[in-house]
């Protein structure tokens, strides 16, 4: 490959990056919240609901991330074929009303396969770091008259978020790369475009190139949970 | 009428009877230590009647206030409700013997943190209290430290002030010094001397007998979960007939 086709290579990549960025970002924004909630379930008092989120986290984290992307994606068309011979209701017309041809379902199914994944992750990290709070912390809260509520938002949730920050960053790091799973089902990320053009030009440097995209990305990443930490570190 | 009355305090973990049959009484401005050997149940009593922990059976009452009482047609125990519970609460304070400040706030912030959030007290007025405190407790000057810069004596020494913020009307220790070096406990035995000055309420566990002789009116000597002898200083530390506390204090003697 000469330093043109590099170039033009490059070009392409940058094209499909947002592509990249957006399963990023939404994964993100929503698999944190989905884990606290998650963190919640697994602590709830009512005992059946516990045991069906150490399941769910089971799954998620004991079976590959690409076979969930494959099993979400294909579900919907396979429901279809269940529901094609004259059923209705509610739900089979959903079912049918879906388009799984379009762009938009495709990364409907990528967003619900990544956050339901990651959120499994976030929600150990967050079980592990409400665990480590000391329990002296609850009982001097309590002995000063703090509701429950408060003692959750005041005192354990600013010491939980210092103590997840950097198993927090691991898992960031991990996600950026982890969208590549994307090409499984043909998404159009920059994995699945470098492997294209490797065909292209047989050669593998588009695959470098790719890989030095993902490399910057989690520079980033790594740079700003830095910052993050060190906001945290005026005590302890 | 007594401040605190508690009668018949029974509690056992899974089966280990801990506390058996515990009563006693403290009155107002009375500074009353408790002693006794390793696992007698100090620790167990005092979070029974803080509401850390919940008691088998008995009653205690604070203020004139039933925190709970023994049905005994049912044989279960009776809190009183939430509201009561709470108030109660706030009657008394609690010194954990590792302190247990809230390592992100700062000295300041752990004073005020209830005064403004729980008594809904405005920040200034809070503010200036906590002042007050801290020169009390000889810390002017160390509001904007965390607890980690601070020295284990210091350390202690914000918790009590934390819990004075609440104006309790009888303040509780668990061995307030036992996770002090030994050349740091004296800056808080002054501080609580201090307190017993200004007849502050107080029920010490502590194993500083020297201590408990010095600034106690009445001294509580429990084992194996029974108040053994109770009485003054002179009586329990001079001339002592019961022969368990005997044996017990004369590990003391050097
Ligand atoms: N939460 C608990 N679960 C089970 N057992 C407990 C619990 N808390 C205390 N115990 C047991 O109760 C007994 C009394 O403990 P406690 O802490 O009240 O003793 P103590 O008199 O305060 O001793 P120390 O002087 O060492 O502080 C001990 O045998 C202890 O193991
Ligand atoms: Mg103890």
């Amino acid at each position: 490959m000469d330093w043109e086709a590099i170039k033009k290579v490059t070009g392409i990549l940058f094209d499909y990056l947002p592509n990249t960025l957006k399963l990023f970002t939404i994964t993100l924004l929503f698999s944190i919240p989905v884990g606290m909630l998650v963190t919640m379930l697994k602590k709830c008092r009512f005992k059946p609901v516990a045991w069906l989120t150490n399941l769910y986290i089971l799954i998620m984290r004991g079976t590959p991330l690409m076979l969930q992307i494959i099993a979400i994606y294909y579900a919907v068309p396979m429901l279809k074929a269940n529901f094609a011979s004259g059923s209705d209701g509610f739900f089979a017309s959903f079912v049918n009303s879906i388009d799984t041809r379009s762009d938009s379902y495709m990364f409907t199914a990528l967003c619900v396969a990544f956050v339901l994944n990651y959120a499994a992750y976030f929600a150990e990290i967050f079980r592990g770091g409400v665990d480590s709070i000391p329990k002296g912390q609850y009982e001097a809260a309590s002995m000063l008259g703090m509701t429950k509520m408060q003692t959750f938002i005041r005192i354990i949730l600013p010491q939980v978020t210092k103590r997840v920050v950097p198993a927090t960053a691991n898992e960031v790091i991990t996600l950026v790369k982890d969208t590549s799973l994307a090409n499984v089902i043909a998404y159009a990320e920059i994995t699945m475009k470098a492997k294209q053009q490797m065909n292209t030009y047989s050669s593998i440097i588009p695959l470098f190139i790719a890989g030095l995209f993902y490399f910057v990305l989690n520079a980033i990443v790594t740079v700003i949970f830095s910052l993050i930490e060190k906001k945290f570190n005026y005590y302890k | 009428m007594a401040i605190l009355e508690v009668k018949n305090i029974a509690k056992s973990f899974d089966g280990n009877q801990v506390l058996k049959d515990i009563s006693f009484n403290v009155e107002q401005g009375q500074v009353v230590a408790i002693i006794g050997p390793s696992g007698s149940g100090k620790s167990t009593l005092l979070r029974c009647i803080n509401q850390l922990e919940k008691a088998d059976g008995g009653e205690i009452c604070v203020d004139g206030t039933r925190m709970f009482y023994t049905d005994s047609e049912r044989n279960k125990v009776v809190y009183a409700s939430k509201q009561e519970l709470r108030d109660i609460r706030l009657k008394i304070g609690l010194v954990f013997q590792n302190f247990n400040l809230f390592p992100h706030f700062n000295v300041m912030h752990n004073i005020t943190e209830a005064p403004v959030h729980v008594l809904k007290k405005s920040k200034e007025d809070a503010e200036k209290q906590a002042m007050e405190l801290l020169e009390k407790m000889g810390l002017t000057g160390k509001e904007k430290a965390y607890p980690c810069e601070l020295s284990g004596g210091q350390q202690q020494r914000v918790s009590i002030a934390r819990a004075l913020a609440l104006k309790p009307q009888i303040l509780f220790f668990d061995e307030p010094t036992s996770a002090l070096d030994p050349e740091l406990t004296g800056e808080i035995l002054k501080v609580i001397k201090e307190l017993a000055k200004e007849k502050m309420t107080m029920v010490i566990v502590t194993h500083e007998m020297a201590f408990a002789r010095d600034v106690a009116n009445h001294v509580i000597f429990m084992d194996e979960g029974y108040i053994v002898e109770e009485g003054s200083p002179d009586e329990l530390f001079g001339n002592t007939q019961n022969d368990r506390t005997k044996q017990f204090l004369a590990r003391f003697k050097d």
